[in-house]
């Protein structure tokens, strides 16, 4: 199967080596990210570094003294923190891989030119992520009620016998959390695949088809290594999204029953404006998720690194 | 060809009721903003006739233009600096890679994975010092250079095919020109994308305009959509009458932009 | 005491008013600005006591700013831990929970009031939760005076009277409340199953609280405690009341009709009041209580909040502040009288029963004077001091709800919450 191409435009991009650029372009270059490098300078990098010293602080409200590694030893006694890091993995281990399936599935089903309503589809996948948290979150509340309408639409179809407590049951809350996080995210990555579809070079598949390809091959040898970049950025952004998890499982479960929902991020809330402040427990959690999180996207940058290079 | 079709009609069946479950809530939240509070939250399934009042409850609690405007104002503002401070940025570590700027941006990445939370006490204290509690500059300034935006950038720009920026230089177009007027037209419907999602990031964003805001007459919907829910009877109906208002730019602004998708797809089959 | 506090407070509004005279020629008018976080209830009552003042002291706007309850939490605390005191409002509400955590973590903050507001006219256990060594730093605001709302239609139809259900305990209550539902087919009550509201009902209402008033954990070997826990078990066990889960499907219950009776809060009023299809099947009595305990009562609380004033703010406007607070919120019947018409809130300022509202009979309570009835219960309550962790206590108690519900032994329940809740604080 030939991949007009595709070739020139993904791995071209590492053909042209750091080295060849010329002295114009080398201040161009850093003259356009200088703006970007400035604003990240101060109101981000800052930050971070203070909130690093911070972790190393102990004490609550404003008395701090140095506690060297006092939290990092705190952390491994802290029977909610080990609560809401396990609840954390659990969400992203899930939830990840089921929405960029469903996301990539379903921007290529709209990217079909053919397809009829395509706009309609299109908008009514993309509205869960701009309805406002109040909404979303009083909607599900209510829908997933003991005798709320996905109940009762269950045991009418006689699937099971008896409601689920989705809000109050330590299992099914979980299950409850992640539906929520699918469908409000959902159609979020959708577009940022179907943006980059548009990029892509549809006579390939036309070459493809020609050619006998049918569509499932189509799909994982020319669609999938071209969304690659975007699936890259989908999944690092997701698993971020998921690591920093708090507005569902505070709007929808409190992070209850039990802890059975709390987050890391909930967690690094209470710590700091529900508790007594300890903001140097807090930074400690939050360094937490940068280590979990740096771990995870270099195991994904890693995983789709170029592999044909060779 | 029944084959074909079988896997056309499961499409349309599977995208229907995709679509279904997403509009679901809009239509309950458009059923709920016509019933009193007692009936919302009964979970009464059909309309009522409190429409006016919860619309009058709403515009009687809160200046509401004067919160738009200053919400659009904030949006609008922070979209714009933010794609061009971003778009700039990512074109660059695309295409002008050195050893340095690949260090710097995986350097940027990880800092992608820091909580706001933790970052809250110290940008306020910054913000603070500059004078700029209570002003929408200190609610628009930290969040332009957006690494999210920029990584996303830099990925796009992956699919830009180097020979148009070669064939612009051998025409004599400086850098700036290139990105000007190949890049930008180029990647309309990547800007397009990173429009919805950055306006609809400024206009829902909730935690920092909360901090930094203070008065009544610089607040932005979100804080007032909040502040109703909490007190110990909070008005259902009238919350989601201001839901709405307080969703429909968003749904607008997306149903203007993704015709660039479509005007993207045309050209390609074209 | 109480004179020379009042002699001080008059010539401080002398001077204030000296001041405010002043201002007028120079022409800089004072503002005052006010955070709270309900624009429907202390939002609203706020500005009604701003129109009060406006009549007052023409020269002094009060701007009040309403947040979420979460949200100005986080903006105070934000503000507090950094330092920058600036931007902070003038009088700011926080709810009696948390106010310990604030006073005590961000010491100087606020402003000790003991000087000029004559606290022996506020219900005592609205100070006492305010106070700090001998000092006492809130205008008290409304109360959380719990009560049992109960619907007298169903009650009697089961065969119960008014005296029936008046001073009774957590035993008896569960008992009627199979006693209903096998008659009536209604259940009792309706309860977040996820929400240990009731348990610090239980232990206000004894005199007791999760810390002790040295502020040590108070769980293992608290009589009060292991009351509250296995009273709380036998309750959760019983099948009296509708599970819920949240706040929408725990008031709906009642509000729509569904279930008999509820143990809340006297700021319920408002949101029971919101169904007017039930008006006149209403009744209030006075909580249940908890048996074989020293101290147990039929009184105590669930939220309620107070108004502080930040110490940094300039001298000015806090000066304005203090006048404002102590001439309405601590010496305008009438303005009581109105917040309590139009928000429903119950105040803790003890002369405002002397009001024409506060005698009114009620005829959403069919005709009963309940204000006149939460305005003599009020003085009851039991004053405990909440402490700094009332969250992480609630938190610790929360998570162990589930086992509490499935049967477990109840010594084992308070040991694990013992545990870490002291993992918490350290």
């Amino acid at each position: 199967m030939r991949l007009p191409n595709t070739e020139v435009t993904f791995l071209g991009a590492k053909a042209m080596a750091a080295s060849r650029l010329s002295r114009g372009e080398l201040i161009n270059g850093w003259l356009f990210m200088a703006p970007a490098i400035v604003l990240v300078g101060i109101f981000l990098i800052f930050p971070i570094l203070w909130s690093l010293w911070m972790s190393f602080q102990v004490g609550r409200g404003m008395n701090f003294t140095f506690g060297g590694f006092a939290n990092i030893v705190r952390l491994t006694q802290d029977p909610v923190f080990q609560r809401a890091l396990g609840n954390t993995i659990l969400f992203f281990v899930v939830q990840v891989p089921i929405m960029l399936t469903l996301a990539a599935l379903m921007a290529v089903a709209l990217n079909d030119p053919s397809l009829r309503f395509r706009g309609l589809f299109r908008t009514a996948i993309f509205l869960p992520c701009v309805a406002s948290l109040v909404a979303y979150s009083a909607l599900f509340k209510s829908m997933f009620a003991d005798a709320g309408l996905i109940n009762n639409a269950l045991l009418s179809l006689g699937l099971i016998s008896e409601p689920i407590y989705w809000i109050r049951d330590p299992f099914w809350a979980k299950v409850l959390i992640i539906t929520a996080i699918t469908w409000r995210w959902t159609g979020y990555n959708m577009i940022f695949y179907l943006a980059a579809l548009q990029n892509v070079d549809r006579s390939m598949y036309e070459a493809a088809r020609i050619d006998g390809v049918p569509a499932w091959a189509r799909f994982v040898y020319i669609t999938i290594p071209m969304l690659k970049p975007v699936i890259l950025f989908t999944s690092v952004t997701s698993t971020i999204g998921t690591l920093q998890l708090f507005d569902e499982v505070v709007n929808i479960t409190e992070g209850g029953p039990a802890d059975a929902t709390l987050t890391l991020s909930l967690y690094i809330y209470n710590l700091t404006f529900r508790f007594m402040p300890n903001f140097g427990y807090a930074a400690t959690v939050s360094y937490v998720i940068v280590v979990a999180v740096a771990i995870l996207s270099l195991a994904q940058f890693y995983i789709a690194r170029d592999r044909r290079k060779s | 060809m029944t084959r074909m079709s079988l896997g056309r009609g499961l499409t349309y069946l599977a995208l229907s009721l995709v679509s279904f479950i997403s509009v679901f809530p809009f239509f309950w939240m458009i059923i709920g903003a016509t019933n009193t509070s007692a009936d919302v939250n009964l979970g009464k399934m059909s309309f009522g006739t409190a429409l006016f009042d919860n619309i009058a409850h709403f515009f009687s609690l809160f200046d509401v233009p004067r919160v738009l405007l200053n919400t659009a104002g904030i949006a609008v503002a922070g979209t714009a600096l933010t794609l061009l401070v971003c778009s700039l940025a990512g074109y660059a570590f695309e295409v002008f890679r050195t050893r340095y700027s690949e260090r710097l941006f995986a350097l940027f990445l990880l800092m992608l994975s820091i909580p706001f939370s933790a970052l809250m006490i110290p940008l306020f204290i910054m913000i603070s010092r500059a004078g700029l509690i209570n002003t929408f500059a200190g609610v628009i300034l930290p969040g332009i250079a957006s690494i999210f935006i920029i990584f996303y950038f830099r990925q796009a720009t992956k699919a830009f095919p180097h020979e148009l920026r070669d064939a612009a230089r051998i025409d004599g177009l400086k850098e700036w020109q290139i990105f000007l007027y190949v890049y930008m037209p180029v990647m309309r419907s990547t800007y397009a994308a990173a429009t919805i999602i950055v306006f609809m990031a400024n206009w829902n964003n909730y935690l920092w305009p909360l901090i930094v805001l203070q008065s009544n007459d610089n607040m932005v919907i979100t804080l007032i959509v909040s502040s109703m829910r909490s007190g110990y009877n909070p008005q259902q109906g009238a919350i989601m009458v201001a839901t709405i208002i307080a969703t429909l730019p968003t749904v607008i602004i997306f149903f203007l932009l993704q015709r660039r998708f479509v005007e993207g797809m045309l050209g390609a089959v074209k | 005491m109480n004179r020379m506090s009042k002699g001080l407070k008059r010539s401080l509004a002398v001077a204030l008013a000296g001041v405010s005279m002043f201002s007028v020629t120079a022409a800089s008018a004072v503002e005052v600005t006010v955070w709270c976080w309900s624009p429907e209830f202390n939002g609203a009552a706020m500005a009604a006591a701003a129109e009060a003042y406006s009549k007052i002291n023409p020269d002094v706007t009060i701007n009040v700013v309403d947040f979420d309850k979460g949200a100005l939490e986080q903006k105070l605390q934000t503000q507090l831990a950094a330092g920058i005191t600036d931007d902070l409002p003038d009088i700011v509400l926080i709810e009696d929970y948390g106010a310990q955590k604030y006073l005590q973590s961000f010491p100087g903050a606020f402003e000790a009031l003991n000087g000029v507001v004559d606290y022996s006219q506020f219900a005592p256990y609205k100070v006492e939760l305010a106070s700090v060594g001998d000092q006492t730093y809130s205008l008290p605001f409304d109360s959380g005076l719990t009560v049992l709302y109960y619907r007298p239609d169903i009650l009697e139809e089961a065969g119960y009277s008014r005296e029936d259900l008046t001073g009774i305990t957590w035993e008896r209550y569960i008992e009627i409340g199979k006693d209903v539902e096998a008659k009536t087919g209604h259940k009792m009550t309706s309860q977040d199953v996820a929400d240990p509201g009731i348990i610090r009902m239980m232990l206000q209402s004894a005199g007791s609280w999760y810390f002790t008033p040295e502020g040590e954990p108070n769980f293992v070997g608290n009589p009060v405690f292991k009351a509250a826990m296995t009273t709380f078990q036998n309750y959760l066990q019983s099948d009296i009341y509708k599970p819920t889960s949240g706040w929408n499907d725990y008031t709906g219950a009642f509000i729509g009709g569904e279930v008999a009776s509820v143990n809340s809060a006297a700021w319920m009023v408002g949101g029971i009041k919101g169904n007017p299809d039930l008006s006149g099947k209403w009744g209030v009595v006075p909580l249940p209580a908890l048996t074989g305990v020293d101290g147990a009562t039929n009184y105590s609380n669930w939220g309620g909040s107070s108004w502080y004033v930040i110490a940094t703010s300039p001298e000015e406007e806090k000066a304005a502040a203090i006048d404002f607070l102590t001439k309405v919120w601590g010496g305008d019947v009438d303005f009581y009288q109105k917040i309590l018409v139009g928000q429903g809130a119950v105040g803790s300022w003890l002369p405002a029963r002397e009001g024409e509202a506060y005698s009114s009979s009620d005829e959403f309570f069919a005709g009963q004077p309940i204000w006149a009835d939460f305005s003599t219960w009020l003085g009851q309550i039991p004053g405990v001091n909440y402490g700094l962790f009332t969250n992480e206590a609630d938190d610790a108690v929360r998570a162990q709800l589930p086992a509490l519900a499935d049967g477990a032994n109840v010594d084992e329940v308070i040991a694990a919450i013992d545990a870490q809740v002291r993992q918490q604080i350290q």
